[in-house]
């Protein structure tokens, strides 16, 4: 608990040697037809580390965390993973990577049940049989881990508030023991508890040495959980930050394009 | 100063109920058809006739199980019927050459699941609309159903383990009833309790959801088509064994009927939702009726008539009458 404690408010202070990066991100274009979502992004993330990824609307920001997630295979560039250089064809090569998105359309099925959509994709099995029993108890750890009440946890998703689904994206993507966890406006529908619960558990993966990148339009959130601020502009990284070293104005006038580039 | 209350626990019934609707009023349609022929018949409600039913009744049901896969993920396989009459006359072709029947069954799956492939990868990995796919699919493999037999029905000889697939019993009840009731067992555990039902479930709510997490999603779209054309193959051999003989003229409209049943049962064609049970009992209440309208005399034209307006119904009443979670629709006040 110290050790977590002393770990989130580093960064903060006296900035300690930056440990390797365990994802880079070198020079990434996407274009969707004529339109270049992202126009040459450089980017380091770093384990036991927050990255708040900020920007206007459209500036990219999903684009450049779906590329990362592996849903979105870049036209130009390079990503290395702890210093190898790798290429996701599938989300699925990124997520046995131990790289996991909480993304902003949540990617919930609606007509399966909250058990069944935290383990979508590693269903626990019983010999040739899903093993719902296993499956049921542990959602009930996992949702109680992050401090999410719903009633019914064999209740149809579609039947839930936008809030708790989106709770729901947010417990899949964390607990499976991601090693990089993009979380794409993750606290968009959630109460005031929530959010705070929220900001609780990426304090708690940081402590474990999970790299997050959290994209948001909460500034406020930033200056709680971040390390370092990317501020995106029209698919270009224009600036960098340390928490420590910037404030709520800089970071505002750097998304509209004030910040003297 | 408000006094804070936790609300309360919907109660299990409700909402056993709520989640149950469209089965439970599939349920009561089937009753109400049969308490109608039995009132208006006398000889509806004979075990000979009701077995009879059940017999007719199992090529559609088996084809039916597999289209609830093909309708959850939100897509449709026009060209079963087709199958069908292809299977029946090429199984009867086949043994009419000499080939042993077992062969002949096993060749037949082979290629009902080889077809089915062939346009499960146009629809998955070329992305061209099932509709599409399987209405060509519906002409194609009907012509060549027409083209192997000239359009002569073509007898089955000295075949004794074939034919008791279509004629036999088993302690008095029909065999192709008997493989049905398997094939919707089947249907039921993996729909409900496997991890490639899961599969097809996730693949028809949100495609690109089951992508991201890491399912073959384009695998398993592909993949209902197998599974029903392996069905209709065995629907086709089981037609040409009750019959002792195979046509291309076999199983007109049996896609309608098929289809009917399944929509009937409350499988939505949106995709993501699937009820076996549904299907089950939509299959039998559309095999109830064709049977009932013949013992009532009616023209067995009629039965068509009667299968579209099924469809028209069960699709109005899906999409109007029952709201999004199934419950009769509210209107809300304005
Ligand atoms: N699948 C797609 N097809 C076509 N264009 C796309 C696609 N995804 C994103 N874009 C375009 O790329 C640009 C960047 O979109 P992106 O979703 O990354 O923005 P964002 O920074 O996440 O914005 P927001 O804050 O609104 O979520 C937008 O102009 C968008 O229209
Ligand atoms: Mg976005």
């Amino acid at each position: 608990m110290m050790a977590a404690e002393a770990q989130a408010t580093r960064g903060r202070g006296d900035a300690p040697l930056p440990p390797e990066p365990i994802l880079r991100l070198r020079n990434i274009h996407k274009s969707f037809g004529s339109h270049e979502a992202l126009r040459g992004v450089d980017l380091d993330i770093r384990p036991g580390e927050c990255l708040g990824l900020i920007g206007d609307n459209a500036a990219g920001k999903s684009t450049l965390s779906k590329v990362i997630s592996g849903t979105y295979i870049p036209d130009v560039g390079e990503i290395e993973l702890n210093g190898r250089a790798v290429r996701f064809s599938t989300p699925s090569e990124a997520r046995d990577l131990n790289i996991e998105m909480v993304y902003q359309d949540l990617s919930l099925c609606d007509h399966v049940d909250v058990v069944g959509n935290l383990f979508l994709g590693r269903e626990l099995k019983r010999g040739p049989f899903l093993d719902q029993k296993r499956m049921l108890a542990q959602a009930e750890t996992m949702l109680a881990a992050l401090e999410i009440r719903i009633p019914r946890l064999t209740a149809k998703v579609e039947k839930l508030s936008g809030g708790q689904r989106q709770a729901i994206a947010i417990a899949r993507a964390a607990s499976f023991e991601p090693k990089i966890l993009l979380m794409d406006e993750p606290t968009s529908a959630l109460a005031v508890a929530e959010v705070e619960a929220v900001l609780g558990l990426i304090n708690r993966v940081k402590a474990r040495g999970v790299a997050v990148v959290l994209v948001t339009h909460r500034m406020q959130d930033l200056f709680r959980v971040c390390d370092r601020v990317a501020v995106m502009y029209e698919g270009t990284k224009v600036a960098e930050r340390a928490i420590g070293e910037t404030d709520l104005q800089e970071l505002v006038d750097l998304i509209v394009g004030k910040g003297g580039h | 100063m408000a006094s804070y209350t936790e609300r309360q626990a919907g109660s299990r019934l409700a909402d056993y109920l709520s989640e149950r609707a469209q089965v439970l009023s599939i349920a009561l349609f089937f009753a109400i058809c049969i308490l109608f022929f039995s009132a208006t018949t006398t000889t509806f409600l004979t075990t000979g006739n009701l077995l009879n039913v059940v017999r007719q009744a199992a090529p559609i049901l088996i084809v039916a199980v597999a289209m609830t896969l093909v309708i959850t993920t939100a897509g449709i396989d026009l060209s079963v019927g087709s199958l069908v009459a292809l299977i029946n006359a090429l199984a009867a072709i086949l043994m009419a050459a000499g080939l042993p029947w077992p062969v002949v069954v096993v060749l037949m799956l082979v290629a009902g699941g080889l077809i089915g492939g062939v346009q499960g990868w146009f629809i998955s990995y070329q992305g061209i609309p099932a509709f599409i796919v399987t209405l060509a699919g519906l002409s194609i493999l009907r012509g060549f159903a027409l083209l192997l037999t000239e359009g002569y029905s073509i007898p089955i000889r000295d075949a004794a383990g074939f034919f008791w697939l279509g004629r036999g019993e088993v302690l008095g009840f029909p065999v192709p009833a008997l493989l049905a009731i398997l094939v919707a067992i089947l249907g039921f555990i993996v729909m409900l309790h496997t991890q490639y039902g899961r599969q097809v479930v996730a693949v028809g709510s949100n495609m690109e959801a089951a992508r991201r997490v890491g399912m073959p999603a384009k695998r398993v779209l592909a993949s209902v088509y197998v599974v029903s054309g392996v069905a209709s193959a065995i629907a086709g051999m089981l037609i040409a064994a009750r019959l002792g003989s195979g046509s291309s003229n076999a199983a007109q409209g049996f896609e309608l009927q098929v289809i009917a049943a399944v929509v009937l049962g409350g499988t939505s064609l949106m995709g993501g939702r699937a009820s076996m049970t549904g299907t089950v009992l939509g299959t039998m209440t559309i095999a109830v009726i064709g049977n009932g309208l013949i013992l009532m005399h009616i023209s067995p034209f009629f039965t068509q008539i009667v299968t579209g307006t099924i469809i028209l119904v069960a699709i109005w009443m899906n999409t109007r009458l029952f709201d999004r979670n199934w419950r009769f629709a509210r209107r809300k006040p304005s």
